[in-house]
Order: structure tokens, then sequence, then C-alpha cells
């Protein structure tokens, strides 16, 4: 069993508990409401565009005053935008180094990879090694 | 948590009787599988592609298992029987569209069957200066080999509007486009608007005031006009028909392109080599006559095979029934949809010729989202721009969700939506 950061390891018994598939989603869509830091549509650019979503979602990464690890995000569909808003939750403050070594397999944990279609599983993944991929860099940076 | 229920009233017509609807739902195997939670599958996506009857499925596993050899070439007892069966094949798909089978070219669907239009006919009689005429309503299949060709050729392309009122083509514009028109590329049946479009005053129109007079060149993309109503290529008068096997029943990987012989042989090949050589030296090459010509390749002998079995499956039906089936499924249930709060739907349903196609939008849930949501109830539908992205423009829209019916779907089906979506919007909305 992974240790996933405290606010993620919250999430995702959350999720745990969920009934059915229906539950999970409107839990989804509660996150969809709580992101950390939402990117305003206006800031949606072609560079922070999630590659391989078939809905418009856009993520930056950025430092806070601390060196803590923020991830700036939104979407135009509410599940993604949930998806977003876990992930930025879940890492929101930590080191780059320990978001960089951090395992997609929470969405497992969370019996949520099961509910989201290929496209969107890939896009998922392709917005999460983004993540990381720029965790490292900045680790590396540092 | 449980669903929450809620008493919907609906009074979807029937006009299949219960008896028969089970009759024809037993065909399909795949209409009985559950989905997530024990739910029953409810497939609406058929205007992406239709489920297919056991005899489609059958005739295949048949070929394969008794059958399976390449045709026209070795003389083995196989290869006879499965040239028999693939020219049987076109014989009598040819004939269900009404035409004698030295009209069928086979084509891996609709999308291929246009651009050998673009490709085959086009480039041998189109020069620069030439017009082509299509419409704002059209699947990106009949819109980008146009304007590959434009770009190459010169030749203009004139999109016919759509008037926003009343989701149907502006005629008028019409008229005056094809005047000096010498290829008019139009379709059947929207995918995303479940419009029928005047395709008989098209054709006329084309060919008595087209290319000043003398008469324009038509190709018709009856893809989604072929699972609804009963075509007649001859009768229809147009030049080319594009169409594709698995939206009426049949394999995908197959579809047709019917055109005249005299027109054919004025067609150069698309894709060479394999079936459609007669000879070849080092100084050229000659092709085979006909159809055959523009089969490169081992053509999809066990989808020939397939899609012969769903025009026989077809073919006892009264298409106009069928269709009567279908659009009033669609039309209620756009009706009932309609009533539910933030629900705006795309089309009109109240033409008696409107297809099974009911495009929708809430206006705070993600089209994606709503398809997730439903799909989670059991409810296959689909949801993005339809390959039609300049109508979503039109629309004013980037995407929708779409549910369309076919003739297995029932009234229980449709009802059992309507309380699912409506559930969903009360959930979500």
């Amino acid at each position: 069993m992974t240790n996933w950061p405290a606010p993620l390891t919250i999430i995702i018994n959350e999720f745990k508990e969920c009934f059915d598939r229906m539950e999970r989603y409107e839990l989804l869509f509660e996150y969809a409401e709580k992101l950390p830091h939402e990117l305003q549509t206006e800031k949606w650019t072609e560079e922070n565009r999630v590659k391989g979503c078939q809905s418009e979602a856009h993520v930056e990464c950025k430092l806070d005053g601390n060196g803590g690890f923020q991830i700036h995000g939104a979407a135009d569909a509410n599940l993604v935008q949930g998806l977003i808003a876990i992930l930025a939750i879940g890492v929101d403050g930590l080191l780059p180094s320990q978001v960089a070594c951090l395992s997609p397999n929470f969405v497992d944990e969370m019996d949520v990879k099961a509910s989201l279609t290929p496209s969107r599983a890939n896009g998922f993944l392709n917005m999460f090694e983004m993540i990381r991929n720029t965790a490292a860099n900045m680790s590396e940076g540092a | 948590m449980t669903d929450t229920r809620v008493e919907i009233q609906l009074s979807l017509r029937d006009t299949m009787d219960d008896a028969r609807m089970k009759a024809i739902r037993s065909d399909f195997p795949i209409l009985t599988r559950t989905m997530d939670g024990g739910r029953p599958l409810v497939y609406l996506d058929n205007a992406a592609t239709t489920q297919k009857p056991r005899q489609v499925i059958e005739a295949m596993n048949s070929y394969y298992e008794n059958t399976n050899s390449n045709v026209h070439r070795a003389v083995h007892t196989l290869a006879g029987e499965a040239t028999e069966g693939y020219e049987n094949a076109r014989t009598e798909i040819a004939a269900y569209f009404g035409a004698p089978r030295d009209h069928l070219i086979f084509t891996s669907g609709t999308t291929e069957a246009i651009n050998l239009v673009a490709y085959g006919w086009a480039r041998a009689n189109l020069s620069k200066g030439d017009v082509i005429v299509t419409t704002e309503m059209e699947h990106h299949a009949d819109i980008v080999p146009w304007q590959i060709l434009s770009k190459e050729r010169g030749i203009e392309i004139r999109y016919i509007p759509l008037e926003r009122d009343t989701l149907t083509l502006d005629m008028d514009a019409f008229e005056m486009a094809v005047s000096d028109a010498n290829l008019v590329c139009v379709v059947h049946t929207s995918n995303v608007l479940g419009v029928r479009n005047d395709i008989e005053k098209i054709i006329q129109l084309s060919k008595s005031k087209g290319n000043g007079g003398k008469g324009a060149f038509v190709m018709i993309d009856a893809a989604q006009a072929a699972p609804h109503e009963r075509i007649n290529f001859l009768e229809m008068n147009c030049d080319f028909l594009a169409l594709s096997s698995h939206k009426m029943g049949g394999p995908t990987g197959i579809g047709g392109l019917f055109v005249r012989p005299e027109i054919m042989e004025t067609m150069d090949p698309f894709i060479t080599g394999g079936d459609m050589i007669e000879t070849v030296t080092l100084e050229g090459s000659t092709f085979q006559k006909g159809p055959q010509k523009f089969e490169a390749g081992t053509p999809r002998i066990a989808e020939a095979f397939g899609w012969h079995a769903a025009v026989e499956w077809l073919s006892p039906f009264d298409m106009k029934e069928v269709h009567e089936h279908i659009s009033n499924l669609a039309r209620e249930t756009a009706a009932k949809m309609s009533t539910i709060p933030g629900i705006k739907i795309y089309g009109r349903h109240d033409l008696e010729s409107c297809s099974g196609v009911v495009s929708f939008l809430h206006e705070k849930i993600h089209a994606e989202d709503l398809a997730h949501l439903l799909d989670s109830g059991g409810f296959a539908v689909r949801t993005g721009h339809h390959c039609a992205q300049p109508l979503m423009e039109a629309l004013g829209v980037s995407s929708t969700a779409r549910i369309s019916f076919w003739i297995y779907n029932t009234k229980e089906e449709a009802n059992s939506f309507v309380e699912h979506l409506t559930n969903i919007v009360k959930r979500f909305g």
C-alpha cells in the first residue's frame, strides 16, 4: 500500500465509502467546486492545455512563497475539474521532490479510474505526467 | 444514497407491437447484455453504429469457418465459393438500393466513398474555376476532401448555410449557388439534427439549373439515411451515392459508392494494386473494368458477406413503418426531454421526416459529464462535435450530447432514458 500525502488519503477514504458509481461522480462534482487555485478561463492557453483530454482542461504548476507546490487548473467538464481539484488539494504545499515521486494509482484506490472512459483516463494520466515532470524540474532547479 | 425515482408519464406511440419488437430484439445478442450494477444496456448510439443481428455475425463466422479464401484469382474450391459469395453480395446489396451490380463499388465506408468521388472523379473531371456546392450541415468527410481539392486545383467551394431559425438548409441560397456549380455534395440526413434534407428538390434543381442549365453532378451522403428509408439509387437520379454498412446493421469496414457505369468510366483509380490490376509490365499497367477498378488490394470479403446478410435481414421490413417507429421515438422523447429544466434540444423533431437523432445540451452539466452519468445507468449515448464542426459553429456550440434510436429501441427504453436524465439533472444540475 502506497503512503499518500495526508489530504489525499482523506479523499481516497471518502471515495472508498461511496455506494456506487453515481455517488463517486457526485463526489467528483463536489470536488470540482473546491479547486484550491482556479485557473481563470482567460489564462487558458495552448501551453497549459492538457493533451489527450476530450474536454478542455488546463493546468499550471507554481511554487508558493515557502517553496510549496501548487496546481492551478480548471476544466469545462466537472468530472475532469474534480480530478484536477483532488490532485491539487492532495499535493498542495508539498515539496516538488515529493510530488515528483507520487504515483497516479490513487485513482485506482478511489475506484474512479474504472468509471472513466479510456480517453478521459488517458487525459488524466497525461495531466499527471505533466505535473510530475514539472515537479521534477522544479526539484532539480531548487 | 439511492436514485430519486420520479414519476414520468410518457405516451410514446408504439408502431411496433410488443411481440414483434421482442422478435426483432431477439436477433441482437448484445441487447441482452447487462451493464454496471446489473442494469440493462440501453443502446442509443445508433447514428454512430448500429448493433448487428446474429444473422450478420453468423454469416461472417460461417465465411471464416467454411469459405475463407481470397477472391477472383485462384481456381480452388474455396476461392470459387468466396468469389461467388462476394460477387453475390454485390448483386444483392445493389438490388436492395435499386441498382444493377455493376453500379456498386465496395469501399471501406462512406468516408472512403466520398474520397473516391474527390480523388477518382473530381480530379479527373474538374479544373480551376469550377464550382463545388456543399453545405454547413455536412460531416467532415464531405468537407475536407473538397477543401484539399480546392487548394490543389483552385476549385471554388460554396457552402449553403443553415437557416438558424428552422435548422434546415437555406434553399434560396442553394438555388442561387447551384446555377454555375459543377458538383453538388449534400448530406441526405443530418447526423446531428436529425433533419432530412429535401434531397429530391436538391437533385432536381442541380440537374435542371446547375452548370448553367447543363446540369451539375450530384453526390449524396446517405450514411444516416440508409438505416431509415429504402433508397433507390436509380430513381433518386443522383450521380454518386455514398453509404456505410455498419449504420444499417452490417459490419464495420465496408460501405459503397453507387455510380453509373458511364460515369465510372471517367474516373481514375484512387488506390492502386492488387485486385484492381489487369496487367502490369515495367512500362505500364492496365486496370480492371467496372467496380473492380476501384477495389485495390484484397477486398473486404467477410464484410461483404456480413453486409449482404444485413440487407437480407432488413429486406422484409416496410422501411416506412421502421422510419415511423424510429422518428416517433425521437419526436416524443425530444418533447419530453425539452420539459426537463435546463435541457435544450437541437433539431427539428416536429418534422415527419426527422430521423432517430436527438442532440441536446444541459445549461450546467457538460455534455461529456452527461454521457458519463448516463452511462452509469446503462445508457450508451454519444458526445462531441460528431465530425460536424462547421455545423456546431452554426449552432453556437462546441459539442452536443446525442441519442439516436433504431429499429430495436422501445418506448420503454425511451421512457427509462428520460427518467434517468431527469434524475441526473435533479442531482447534478
